[in-house]
Protein backbone atom coordinates (compact mmCIF):
# COMPACT_ATOMS: atom_id res chain seq x y z
CA UNK A 1 0.00 0.00 0.00
CA UNK A 2 1.40 3.22 -1.17
CA UNK A 3 2.14 5.64 1.47
CA UNK A 4 -0.39 7.83 0.27
CA UNK A 5 -3.09 5.23 0.36
CA UNK A 6 -2.21 4.15 3.51
CA UNK A 7 -2.51 8.17 4.86
CA UNK A 8 -6.00 8.10 2.66
CA UNK A 9 -7.18 5.19 4.44
CA UNK A 10 -7.02 6.82 7.99
CA UNK A 11 -8.08 10.04 7.39
CA UNK A 12 -10.70 8.19 5.18
CA UNK A 13 -11.40 11.33 2.96
CA UNK A 14 -10.50 11.13 -1.14
CA UNK A 15 -7.76 11.89 -2.90
CA UNK A 16 -6.74 15.37 -1.65
CA UNK A 17 -2.69 15.13 -1.64
CA UNK A 18 -1.70 17.97 -3.65
CA UNK A 19 -3.78 20.17 -0.84
CA UNK A 20 -1.86 22.43 1.87
CA UNK A 21 -2.59 21.77 5.27
CA UNK A 22 -1.37 24.58 7.75
CA UNK A 23 -0.43 24.14 10.99
CA UNK A 24 -2.89 25.19 13.15
CA UNK A 25 -5.41 24.10 11.32
CA UNK A 26 -3.80 20.14 11.78
CA UNK A 27 -3.49 21.12 15.72
CA UNK A 28 -7.08 21.76 15.77
CA UNK A 29 -8.11 18.64 13.91
CA UNK A 30 -5.70 16.83 15.75
CA UNK A 31 -7.79 17.86 18.98
CA UNK A 32 -10.80 17.34 17.60
CA UNK A 33 -9.83 13.35 16.69
CA UNK A 34 -8.39 13.28 20.18
CA UNK A 35 -11.77 14.45 21.43
CA UNK A 36 -13.88 12.44 19.84
CA UNK A 37 -14.20 8.89 17.79
CA UNK A 38 -12.56 7.83 15.05
CA UNK A 39 -15.82 7.68 12.75
CA UNK A 40 -16.09 11.43 12.50
CA UNK A 41 -14.38 12.68 9.74
CA UNK A 42 -12.02 15.82 9.99
CA UNK A 43 -12.88 18.36 7.52
CA UNK A 44 -10.25 19.82 5.84
CA UNK A 45 -9.96 23.17 3.71
CA UNK A 46 -9.93 22.48 0.34
CA UNK A 47 -6.17 23.51 -0.99
CA UNK A 48 -4.33 21.80 1.98
CA UNK A 49 -1.96 19.02 2.00
CA UNK A 50 -1.80 16.04 3.95
CA UNK A 51 1.69 15.45 5.64
CA UNK A 52 3.47 12.52 4.59
CA UNK A 53 2.58 9.45 7.75
CA UNK A 54 6.11 8.62 8.68
CA UNK A 55 5.55 5.68 11.08
CA UNK A 56 2.07 3.91 11.96
CA UNK A 57 2.69 0.80 13.23
CA UNK A 58 0.43 -1.64 14.83
CA UNK A 59 0.42 -1.56 18.74
CA UNK A 60 -0.86 -4.77 21.04
CA UNK A 61 -2.32 -2.73 23.77
CA UNK A 62 -5.19 -3.81 25.82
CA UNK A 63 -6.97 -0.26 25.70
CA UNK A 64 -9.49 0.30 23.60
CA UNK A 65 -9.04 3.70 22.76
CA UNK A 66 -7.46 5.04 19.64
CA UNK A 67 -3.50 5.56 19.24
CA UNK A 68 -2.76 9.19 19.99
CA UNK A 69 -1.07 11.09 16.69
CA UNK A 70 1.16 13.79 17.30
CA UNK A 71 3.18 16.20 14.47
CA UNK A 72 6.48 15.07 13.71
CA UNK A 73 8.73 18.32 13.36
CA UNK A 74 12.13 18.70 13.03
CA UNK A 75 14.34 21.64 14.10
CA UNK A 76 16.05 22.65 10.55
CA UNK A 77 13.01 23.42 8.76
CA UNK A 78 9.73 25.36 9.70
CA UNK A 79 7.36 22.25 7.82
CA UNK A 80 6.39 19.97 9.53
CA UNK A 81 7.19 16.31 8.52
CA UNK A 82 4.64 13.89 8.69
CA UNK A 83 2.29 11.78 11.97
CA UNK A 84 3.05 9.52 14.27
CA UNK A 85 0.97 7.24 15.76
CA UNK A 86 1.68 7.36 19.86
CA UNK A 87 0.83 4.63 22.09
CA UNK A 88 -2.48 5.00 24.01
CA UNK A 89 -1.27 2.91 27.27
CA UNK A 90 1.90 5.36 27.13
CA UNK A 91 0.56 8.44 26.31
CA UNK A 92 -2.91 7.73 26.75
CA UNK A 93 -3.07 6.91 30.43
CA UNK A 94 -5.07 8.56 33.52
CA UNK A 95 -3.31 11.33 34.93
CA UNK A 96 -2.31 10.29 38.08
CA UNK A 97 -1.18 13.25 40.27
CA UNK A 98 -0.66 11.56 43.37
CA UNK A 99 1.43 9.21 42.12
CA UNK A 100 3.24 11.73 39.91
CA UNK A 101 4.18 13.43 43.58
CA UNK A 102 5.12 10.53 45.03
CA UNK A 103 7.69 9.44 42.19
CA UNK A 104 8.94 13.41 42.67
CA UNK A 105 8.66 12.51 46.24
CA UNK A 106 10.85 9.51 45.69
CA UNK A 107 13.26 11.04 43.61
CA UNK A 108 14.18 13.91 45.96
CA UNK A 109 14.35 12.04 49.16
CA UNK A 110 15.91 8.73 47.88
CA UNK A 111 19.46 10.31 47.68
CA UNK A 112 19.10 12.83 50.56
CA UNK A 113 21.36 11.98 53.63
CA UNK A 114 20.77 14.40 56.65
CA UNK A 115 23.97 14.89 58.01
CA UNK A 116 22.75 16.78 61.52
CA UNK A 117 24.09 15.98 64.35
CA UNK A 118 23.16 17.05 68.08
CA UNK A 119 25.58 15.90 70.76
CA UNK A 120 23.78 14.52 73.89
CA UNK A 121 24.60 15.73 77.20
CA UNK A 122 27.23 12.44 77.84
CA UNK A 123 29.05 13.72 74.12
CA UNK A 124 29.50 17.29 75.70
CA UNK A 125 32.53 18.75 76.70
CA UNK A 126 32.58 18.59 80.62
CA UNK A 127 29.80 18.41 82.72
CA UNK A 128 31.25 15.44 84.82
CA UNK A 129 30.82 17.57 87.99
CA UNK A 130 28.08 18.14 90.18
CA UNK A 131 27.43 21.92 89.84
CA UNK A 132 26.15 22.53 93.11
CA UNK A 133 25.61 20.11 96.14
CA UNK A 134 22.44 18.68 96.28
CA UNK A 135 20.61 20.30 99.46
CA UNK A 136 21.03 23.51 101.11
CA UNK A 137 21.07 25.93 98.80
CA UNK A 138 17.44 26.35 97.64
CA UNK A 139 18.10 25.88 94.35
CA UNK A 140 16.64 23.01 92.09
CA UNK A 141 18.62 19.63 92.15
CA UNK A 142 21.18 19.33 88.84
CA UNK A 143 24.01 17.03 88.08
CA UNK A 144 25.44 17.98 85.73
CA UNK A 145 25.98 21.68 83.59
CA UNK A 146 25.29 19.41 80.28
CA UNK A 147 21.99 18.36 80.94
CA UNK A 148 19.42 19.33 78.18
CA UNK A 149 17.92 22.56 80.78
CA UNK A 150 21.13 24.31 80.92
CA UNK A 151 22.43 26.88 78.05
CA UNK A 152 25.23 24.93 75.88
CA UNK A 153 24.08 21.92 77.58
CA UNK A 154 23.60 18.83 75.04
CA UNK A 155 20.12 17.93 72.98
CA UNK A 156 17.61 15.53 74.14
CA UNK A 157 16.58 14.02 71.15
CA UNK A 158 18.39 15.84 68.73
CA UNK A 159 19.06 14.30 65.59
CA UNK A 160 21.58 12.28 64.92
CA UNK A 161 24.23 11.76 62.28
CA UNK A 162 23.65 10.06 58.98
CA UNK A 163 20.12 8.73 58.94
CA UNK A 164 19.21 8.63 55.33
CA UNK A 165 15.98 8.97 53.51
CA UNK A 166 16.10 6.55 51.00
CA UNK A 167 13.55 4.00 50.26
CA UNK A 168 12.31 2.27 47.16
CA UNK A 169 8.61 3.51 45.57
CA UNK A 170 7.26 0.40 44.09
CA UNK A 171 7.91 -0.80 40.67
CA UNK A 172 4.29 -0.39 39.53
CA UNK A 173 4.37 3.16 41.11
CA UNK A 174 7.35 4.04 38.98
CA UNK A 175 5.84 2.80 35.79
CA UNK A 176 2.87 4.20 36.57
CA UNK A 177 4.28 7.57 37.80
CA UNK A 178 6.03 7.84 33.78
CA UNK A 179 3.42 6.64 32.37
CA UNK A 180 1.01 9.66 33.61
CA UNK A 181 3.95 12.11 33.42
CA UNK A 182 4.20 11.73 29.53
CA UNK A 183 0.39 11.37 29.35
CA UNK A 184 -0.43 14.76 31.44
CA UNK A 185 2.61 16.47 28.81
CA UNK A 186 0.68 14.97 25.56
CA UNK A 187 -2.18 16.28 27.18
CA UNK A 188 -1.32 19.40 28.21
CA UNK A 189 0.89 20.16 24.36
CA UNK A 190 3.94 19.85 25.67
CA UNK A 191 5.42 17.05 24.63
CA UNK A 192 6.37 17.01 20.57
CA UNK A 193 8.18 15.27 18.46
CA UNK A 194 11.30 15.71 16.14
CA UNK A 195 12.32 13.80 13.54
CA UNK A 196 15.84 13.98 14.19
CA UNK A 197 18.35 16.44 16.79
CA UNK A 198 19.93 18.01 13.75
CA UNK A 199 19.88 21.47 14.05
CA UNK A 200 20.71 24.34 11.13
CA UNK A 201 23.93 25.87 13.31
CA UNK A 202 26.07 24.84 16.04
CA UNK A 203 25.51 28.65 17.71
CA UNK A 204 22.89 29.02 20.43
CA UNK A 205 21.05 31.78 19.23
CA UNK A 206 18.82 30.21 16.24
CA UNK A 207 18.03 27.25 18.09
CA UNK A 208 16.93 29.76 21.44
CA UNK A 209 14.96 31.83 18.04
CA UNK A 210 13.08 28.62 16.57
CA UNK A 211 12.06 27.90 19.97
CA UNK A 212 10.73 31.02 20.76
CA UNK A 213 8.68 31.01 17.77
CA UNK A 214 7.49 27.72 18.17
CA UNK A 215 6.33 28.36 21.83
CA UNK A 216 8.47 26.08 23.16
CA UNK A 217 9.78 26.38 26.59
CA UNK A 218 11.05 28.53 28.05
CA UNK A 219 12.62 25.21 29.34
CA UNK A 220 12.98 22.27 27.00
CA UNK A 221 14.49 18.80 27.12
CA UNK A 222 15.08 17.12 24.18
CA UNK A 223 15.26 13.46 24.71
CA UNK A 224 17.20 10.81 21.84
CA UNK A 225 18.25 7.42 22.23
CA UNK A 226 21.35 7.01 23.54
CA UNK A 227 23.63 9.18 25.37
CA UNK A 228 25.65 10.25 22.03
CA UNK A 229 23.75 12.99 20.31
CA UNK A 230 24.51 15.07 17.38
CA UNK A 231 27.30 17.21 17.81
CA UNK A 232 25.34 20.02 16.74
CA UNK A 233 22.92 20.50 19.24
CA UNK A 234 25.55 19.62 21.83
CA UNK A 235 27.29 22.69 20.80
CA UNK A 236 24.03 24.55 20.74
CA UNK A 237 22.76 23.98 23.83
CA UNK A 238 25.87 23.82 25.71
CA UNK A 239 26.01 27.51 26.99
CA UNK A 240 21.91 26.92 27.90
CA UNK A 241 20.74 26.05 31.33
CA UNK A 242 17.42 26.09 30.53
CA UNK A 243 17.84 23.59 27.27
CA UNK A 244 18.86 20.04 27.79
CA UNK A 245 19.49 17.18 26.67
CA UNK A 246 18.72 13.72 28.31
CA UNK A 247 18.64 9.53 26.57
CA UNK A 248 16.02 7.37 27.06
CA UNK A 249 17.10 5.59 29.87
CA UNK A 250 17.40 8.85 32.24
CA UNK A 251 14.54 9.92 31.51
CA UNK A 252 12.29 10.71 34.64
CA UNK A 253 9.62 12.22 36.50
CA UNK A 254 10.93 15.05 38.06
CA UNK A 255 12.84 15.91 34.82
CA UNK A 256 9.95 16.01 32.83
CA UNK A 257 8.08 18.40 35.07
CA UNK A 258 10.94 20.62 35.64
CA UNK A 259 10.78 21.44 31.95
CA UNK A 260 8.21 22.85 29.98
CA UNK A 261 8.25 21.34 26.76
CA UNK A 262 9.37 17.42 26.31
CA UNK A 263 10.62 16.59 22.86
CA UNK A 264 11.25 13.20 21.24
CA UNK A 265 12.77 12.08 18.27
CA UNK A 266 10.95 9.06 16.77
CA UNK A 267 13.01 6.65 17.40
CA UNK A 268 13.14 7.89 21.11
CA UNK A 269 9.64 7.59 21.23
CA UNK A 270 9.44 4.07 19.92
CA UNK A 271 12.10 3.01 22.29
CA UNK A 272 10.28 5.12 25.58
CA UNK A 273 7.06 3.10 24.36
CA UNK A 274 8.82 -0.57 23.80
CA UNK A 275 10.51 -0.35 27.41
CA UNK A 276 7.32 1.29 28.94
CA UNK A 277 5.19 -1.46 27.60
CA UNK A 278 7.68 -4.36 28.82
CA UNK A 279 7.35 -2.68 31.96
CA UNK A 280 3.58 -2.61 32.19
CA UNK A 281 3.20 -6.04 30.66
CA UNK A 282 6.17 -8.07 32.81
CA UNK A 283 4.69 -9.56 35.04
CA UNK A 284 8.10 -10.90 36.52
CA UNK A 285 9.42 -7.71 37.24
CA UNK A 286 5.59 -6.29 38.67
CA UNK A 287 7.00 -6.97 42.30
CA UNK A 288 10.22 -6.48 42.45
CA UNK A 289 11.40 -3.90 45.00
CA UNK A 290 14.76 -3.93 44.38
CA UNK A 291 17.10 -0.88 43.83
CA UNK A 292 18.99 -2.42 41.14
CA UNK A 293 15.25 -2.97 39.22
CA UNK A 294 15.31 0.64 38.06
CA UNK A 295 13.12 -0.11 34.78
CA UNK B 1 -4.51 0.53 30.84
CA UNK B 2 -7.20 1.95 31.81
CA UNK B 3 -9.49 3.05 28.63
CA UNK B 4 -12.34 4.70 30.92
CA UNK B 5 -14.58 7.59 29.75
CA UNK B 6 -12.99 9.03 32.72
CA UNK B 7 -9.55 8.87 31.39
CA UNK B 8 -10.24 10.67 28.20
CA UNK B 9 -12.24 13.10 30.67
CA UNK B 10 -9.69 13.83 32.96
CA UNK B 11 -6.99 14.73 29.45
CA UNK B 12 -9.60 16.74 27.98
CA UNK B 13 -9.91 18.96 31.03
CA UNK B 14 -5.89 19.18 31.54
CA UNK B 15 -5.89 21.01 28.32
CA UNK B 16 -7.28 23.91 29.96
CA UNK B 17 -5.99 23.51 32.95
CA UNK B 18 -2.72 25.37 34.16
CA UNK B 19 0.73 23.13 33.18
CA UNK B 20 1.48 20.88 35.87
CA UNK B 21 5.06 21.66 37.63
CA UNK B 22 6.85 20.91 39.69
CA UNK B 23 5.56 23.69 42.20
CA UNK B 24 2.16 23.01 41.53
CA UNK B 25 2.26 19.53 41.95
CA UNK B 26 0.45 18.51 45.08
CA UNK B 27 -0.56 14.61 46.61
CA UNK B 28 -3.88 14.00 47.60
CA UNK B 29 -4.59 16.02 50.56
CA UNK B 30 -4.46 14.86 54.29
CA UNK B 31 -2.64 11.31 52.51
CA UNK B 32 0.44 12.26 54.20
CA UNK B 33 0.84 12.71 57.86
CA UNK B 34 3.28 14.46 59.78
CA UNK B 35 4.75 12.52 62.41
CA UNK B 36 6.15 14.84 65.81
CA UNK B 37 7.17 14.27 68.83
CA UNK B 38 4.76 15.59 71.50
CA UNK B 39 5.80 18.26 73.69
CA UNK B 40 4.74 19.95 76.83
CA UNK B 41 5.20 19.03 80.43
CA UNK B 42 2.30 16.85 80.21
CA UNK B 43 1.39 16.14 76.08
CA UNK B 44 4.64 14.47 75.45
CA UNK B 45 4.89 12.36 78.17
CA UNK B 46 6.95 9.52 76.73
CA UNK B 47 7.04 10.54 73.04
CA UNK B 48 6.01 7.53 71.55
CA UNK B 49 9.17 5.28 73.40
CA UNK B 50 6.27 3.80 76.13
CA UNK B 51 6.37 3.44 79.45
CA UNK B 52 9.56 1.95 81.19
CA UNK B 53 11.99 -0.90 79.64
CA UNK B 54 14.74 -1.43 77.20
CA UNK B 55 13.58 0.78 74.78
CA UNK B 56 12.24 3.42 76.87
CA UNK B 57 15.46 4.33 77.79
CA UNK B 58 16.95 3.44 74.65
CA UNK B 59 18.73 0.76 75.73
CA UNK B 60 18.21 -2.32 73.09
CA UNK B 61 19.11 -5.41 73.44
CA UNK B 62 21.99 -6.37 70.96
CA UNK B 63 21.58 -8.33 67.47
CA UNK B 64 22.57 -12.01 68.77
CA UNK B 65 22.15 -11.53 72.44
CA UNK B 66 20.63 -14.68 74.13
CA UNK B 67 20.43 -14.23 77.83
CA UNK B 68 23.31 -13.58 80.34
CA UNK B 69 23.93 -17.53 80.62
CA UNK B 70 24.25 -18.31 77.13
CA UNK B 71 27.28 -17.79 74.33
CA UNK B 72 25.94 -15.74 71.19
CA UNK B 73 25.15 -18.56 68.37
CA UNK B 74 27.86 -16.76 66.17
CA UNK B 75 30.72 -16.93 68.96
CA UNK B 76 29.83 -20.55 69.53
CA UNK B 77 29.94 -21.64 65.87
CA UNK B 78 32.30 -20.45 63.24
CA UNK B 79 30.90 -19.96 59.59
CA UNK B 80 32.40 -21.93 56.78
CA UNK B 81 33.28 -20.04 53.94
CA UNK B 82 31.39 -22.06 51.80
CA UNK B 83 27.90 -21.33 53.19
CA UNK B 84 25.91 -19.27 52.37
CA UNK B 85 23.55 -19.22 55.25
CA UNK B 86 24.77 -19.58 58.66
CA UNK B 87 22.43 -22.78 59.04
CA UNK B 88 24.06 -24.57 56.55
CA UNK B 89 25.58 -27.91 55.98
CA UNK B 90 29.15 -28.13 56.36
CA UNK B 91 31.95 -30.27 55.03
CA UNK B 92 34.18 -32.69 56.48
CA UNK B 93 38.15 -31.78 55.71
CA UNK B 94 40.36 -33.66 54.14
CA UNK B 95 43.67 -33.11 52.86
CA UNK B 96 45.74 -34.16 49.88
CA UNK B 97 48.03 -35.27 52.09
CA UNK B 98 46.26 -37.69 54.12
CA UNK B 99 44.40 -38.90 51.09
CA UNK B 100 47.77 -39.63 49.65
CA UNK B 101 48.39 -41.67 53.33
CA UNK B 102 45.88 -43.49 52.94
CA UNK B 103 46.42 -44.31 49.43
CA UNK B 104 50.24 -45.58 50.69
CA UNK B 105 48.85 -47.23 54.00
CA UNK B 106 46.98 -49.34 52.04
CA UNK B 107 43.49 -47.72 53.38
CA UNK B 108 42.04 -47.07 49.80
CA UNK B 109 42.31 -48.95 46.59
CA UNK B 110 42.47 -46.87 44.01
CA UNK B 111 41.28 -49.44 41.24
CA UNK B 112 37.76 -48.50 42.17
CA UNK B 113 36.40 -44.86 41.84
CA UNK B 114 37.03 -43.81 45.08
CA UNK B 115 33.46 -41.54 46.77
CA UNK B 116 32.47 -40.77 49.99
CA UNK B 117 31.50 -44.53 50.99
CA UNK B 118 35.30 -45.18 50.55
CA UNK B 119 36.71 -42.51 52.01
CA UNK B 120 34.40 -43.33 55.18
CA UNK B 121 35.29 -47.02 55.28
CA UNK B 122 39.16 -45.93 55.43
CA UNK B 123 37.83 -45.02 59.10
CA UNK B 124 39.64 -41.60 59.25
CA UNK B 125 36.68 -39.49 58.99
CA UNK B 126 34.10 -38.45 61.00
CA UNK B 127 30.66 -37.91 59.04
CA UNK B 128 27.90 -37.74 60.48
CA UNK B 129 24.63 -36.15 58.32
CA UNK B 130 22.61 -35.63 61.87
CA UNK B 131 25.91 -33.36 62.84
CA UNK B 132 24.57 -31.56 59.00
CA UNK B 133 27.83 -32.59 57.55
CA UNK B 134 27.29 -33.13 53.58
CA UNK B 135 30.25 -34.88 53.12
CA UNK B 136 34.27 -34.41 52.35
CA UNK B 137 35.80 -31.11 51.51
CA UNK B 138 39.30 -31.87 49.67
CA UNK B 139 41.86 -29.23 50.66
CA UNK B 140 44.98 -28.54 49.24
CA UNK B 141 47.89 -29.27 51.78
CA UNK B 142 50.25 -31.62 50.46
CA UNK B 143 49.20 -30.63 46.96
CA UNK B 144 53.09 -30.82 45.81
CA UNK B 145 53.27 -34.44 47.37
CA UNK B 146 50.43 -36.07 46.02
CA UNK B 147 50.53 -38.11 42.91
CA UNK B 148 47.97 -40.77 42.99
CA UNK B 149 46.04 -41.16 39.95
CA UNK B 150 42.59 -41.65 40.56
CA UNK B 151 39.11 -41.29 40.06
CA UNK B 152 37.73 -38.82 43.08
CA UNK B 153 34.39 -37.75 43.67
CA UNK B 154 33.86 -35.12 46.50
CA UNK B 155 31.17 -33.35 48.05
CA UNK B 156 33.06 -29.75 47.67
CA UNK B 157 37.18 -29.20 46.94
CA UNK B 158 39.19 -26.04 46.13
CA UNK B 159 40.57 -25.02 43.46
CA UNK B 160 44.22 -25.73 43.73
CA UNK B 161 43.40 -29.21 44.87
CA UNK B 162 41.53 -30.47 41.89
CA UNK B 163 44.22 -28.71 40.31
CA UNK B 164 46.68 -31.20 41.95
CA UNK B 165 44.61 -34.25 41.07
CA UNK B 166 44.20 -33.57 37.50
CA UNK B 167 47.64 -32.79 37.48
CA UNK B 168 48.40 -36.25 38.70
CA UNK B 169 46.47 -38.31 36.13
CA UNK B 170 43.26 -38.42 37.60
CA UNK B 171 39.69 -37.09 37.34
CA UNK B 172 37.72 -35.15 40.24
CA UNK B 173 33.98 -34.52 40.76
CA UNK B 174 32.04 -32.50 43.07
CA UNK B 175 28.86 -34.11 43.90
CA UNK B 176 25.62 -33.39 46.71
CA UNK B 177 24.38 -35.69 48.83
CA UNK B 178 20.74 -35.30 50.51
CA UNK B 179 20.95 -36.13 54.28
CA UNK B 180 19.16 -39.80 53.47
CA UNK B 181 21.57 -40.64 50.90
CA UNK B 182 24.62 -40.39 52.44
CA UNK B 183 23.40 -42.08 55.31
CA UNK B 184 22.65 -45.08 52.53
CA UNK B 185 25.76 -44.00 51.46
CA UNK B 186 28.02 -43.96 54.62
CA UNK B 187 27.15 -47.35 55.76
CA UNK B 188 25.54 -49.07 52.87
CA UNK B 189 25.71 -52.32 54.84
CA UNK B 190 23.64 -51.31 57.98
CA UNK B 191 21.42 -49.73 55.32
CA UNK B 192 21.05 -52.55 53.62
CA UNK B 193 20.46 -55.16 56.60
CA UNK B 194 17.40 -52.48 57.39
CA UNK B 195 15.91 -53.71 53.90
CA UNK B 196 15.37 -50.35 53.40
CA UNK B 197 15.14 -48.94 49.42
CA UNK B 198 18.00 -47.71 47.87
CA UNK B 199 17.13 -43.60 47.93
CA UNK B 200 16.72 -41.18 44.73
CA UNK B 201 19.70 -38.99 45.29
CA UNK B 202 17.76 -35.36 45.72
CA UNK B 203 19.25 -32.63 43.43
CA UNK B 204 20.91 -30.19 45.66
CA UNK B 205 19.28 -27.17 47.25
CA UNK B 206 18.67 -24.08 45.20
CA UNK B 207 21.34 -22.24 47.14
CA UNK B 208 24.11 -25.21 45.99
CA UNK B 209 22.84 -25.94 42.52
CA UNK B 210 25.18 -22.97 40.90
CA UNK B 211 28.56 -24.51 42.41
CA UNK B 212 27.57 -27.97 41.52
CA UNK B 213 26.06 -27.05 37.54
CA UNK B 214 29.69 -24.85 37.15
CA UNK B 215 32.15 -26.51 35.10
CA UNK B 216 35.31 -25.08 37.27
CA UNK B 217 33.93 -26.62 40.41
CA UNK B 218 33.71 -29.75 38.06
CA UNK B 219 30.48 -29.76 39.38
CA UNK B 220 28.65 -33.28 38.60
CA UNK B 221 25.40 -31.07 37.15
CA UNK B 222 27.89 -29.02 34.38
CA UNK B 223 28.70 -29.93 31.03
CA UNK B 224 31.39 -32.25 29.98
CA UNK B 225 32.60 -30.95 27.38
CA UNK B 226 32.83 -28.08 29.06
CA UNK B 227 34.85 -29.10 32.31
CA UNK B 228 37.50 -30.72 29.80
CA UNK B 229 37.39 -27.19 28.94
CA UNK B 230 38.51 -25.51 32.11
CA UNK B 231 40.84 -28.71 33.28
CA UNK B 232 43.03 -26.99 29.95
CA UNK B 233 42.46 -23.87 31.36
CA UNK B 234 43.37 -24.82 35.02
CA UNK B 235 46.40 -26.89 33.50
CA UNK B 236 47.05 -23.33 31.94
CA UNK B 237 46.73 -21.28 35.13
CA UNK B 238 48.69 -23.43 37.21
CA UNK B 239 51.39 -24.25 34.81
CA UNK B 240 51.71 -28.13 34.34
CA UNK B 241 50.93 -30.25 31.45
CA UNK B 242 47.70 -31.99 31.43
CA UNK B 243 47.67 -35.79 31.40
CA UNK B 244 46.09 -37.50 28.58
CA UNK B 245 43.48 -39.76 30.02
CA UNK B 246 42.44 -40.96 26.59
CA UNK B 247 45.86 -42.90 26.41
CA UNK B 248 45.74 -43.83 30.18
CA UNK B 249 46.01 -47.13 31.05
CA UNK B 250 43.15 -46.21 33.59
CA UNK B 251 40.63 -45.07 30.84
CA UNK B 252 38.10 -47.23 31.72
CA UNK B 253 38.36 -46.46 35.53
CA UNK B 254 38.70 -42.34 34.82
CA UNK B 255 35.76 -41.61 32.89
CA UNK B 256 33.06 -43.84 35.34
CA UNK B 257 30.34 -41.55 36.55
CA UNK B 258 27.20 -42.20 38.91
CA UNK B 259 24.01 -41.13 37.64
CA UNK B 260 22.97 -37.26 39.46
CA UNK B 261 20.46 -39.54 41.03
CA UNK B 262 22.63 -42.60 41.88
CA UNK B 263 23.64 -43.03 45.37
CA UNK B 264 26.09 -46.46 44.69
CA UNK B 265 27.87 -47.67 41.69
CA UNK B 266 26.15 -50.41 40.05
CA UNK B 267 23.34 -50.24 42.52
CA UNK B 268 20.42 -48.08 40.81
CA UNK B 269 17.97 -46.54 42.93
CA UNK B 270 14.56 -48.15 44.27
CA UNK B 271 16.35 -51.93 44.11
CA UNK B 272 16.39 -53.65 47.06
CA UNK B 273 19.70 -55.11 48.62
CA UNK B 274 18.76 -58.31 50.29
CA UNK B 275 22.29 -59.63 52.00
CA UNK B 276 20.61 -62.53 53.45
CA UNK B 277 19.83 -64.38 50.79
CA UNK B 278 21.94 -62.49 48.40
CA UNK B 279 19.13 -61.31 46.32
CA UNK B 280 18.55 -57.79 44.59
CA UNK B 281 14.93 -56.94 44.67
CA UNK B 282 13.70 -54.74 41.69
CA UNK B 283 10.75 -52.49 41.42
CA UNK B 284 8.17 -54.07 38.49
CA UNK B 285 5.15 -51.47 39.10
CA UNK B 286 5.28 -48.86 36.42
CA UNK B 287 4.72 -45.70 38.55
CA UNK B 288 7.63 -46.65 41.04
CA UNK B 289 9.70 -47.43 37.58
CA UNK B 290 9.33 -43.97 36.44
CA UNK B 291 9.66 -42.28 40.15
CA UNK B 292 13.10 -43.72 40.33
CA UNK B 293 14.20 -43.27 36.68
CA UNK B 294 16.71 -40.44 36.84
Amino acid sequence: MSLIGLSCRIFQIGKQSKIKWPCSHLSSCLQQRLCSTTSEIPKLQHGTSLPTIIDFPSFQTRSIQAPREALVETLYDEDSVGLVSLNPEVFGQLPLLHVMHDNIKWQTQYKHINYNHALSRHECRGGGRKPWPQKGLGKARHGSRRSPLFLKGGVAHGPRRYTTKFYMLAYGNRVLGLTSALSAKFAQDDLKVVRSLDVASSAPEPLLELLEQRLWGPSVLFVHTDDIMPEKICKATETIGHINLMPVYGLNVYSMLKHDTLVLTVPALRLLEERLMHAIYNTAGAHLHSPTQLL
Amino acid sequence: MSSSHGTVKALQMLRRLPRIKLNNLISIPGSTKKSQRGRGIHGGKDHGWGTKGPKHHNRHVPAGYEGGEMTPYFLRYPVQKWAKERYDISYVPLTLQSLQLMVDTGRLDVSVPIDVTQLYNTGLLRIDSRLEHGGVMLEEKGMDCFCTPMNLEVQYASEAAIAAVEKAGGTITTAYYDPYSLTAALKPVEFFKKGQVIPRRFLPPQRHIEYYSDPRNRGYLADPALIEEQRLLLSQKYGYVLPDLEKSLMKELLFQRKDPRQVFYGLEPGWIVNLADKVILKPTDPQLKEYYSS
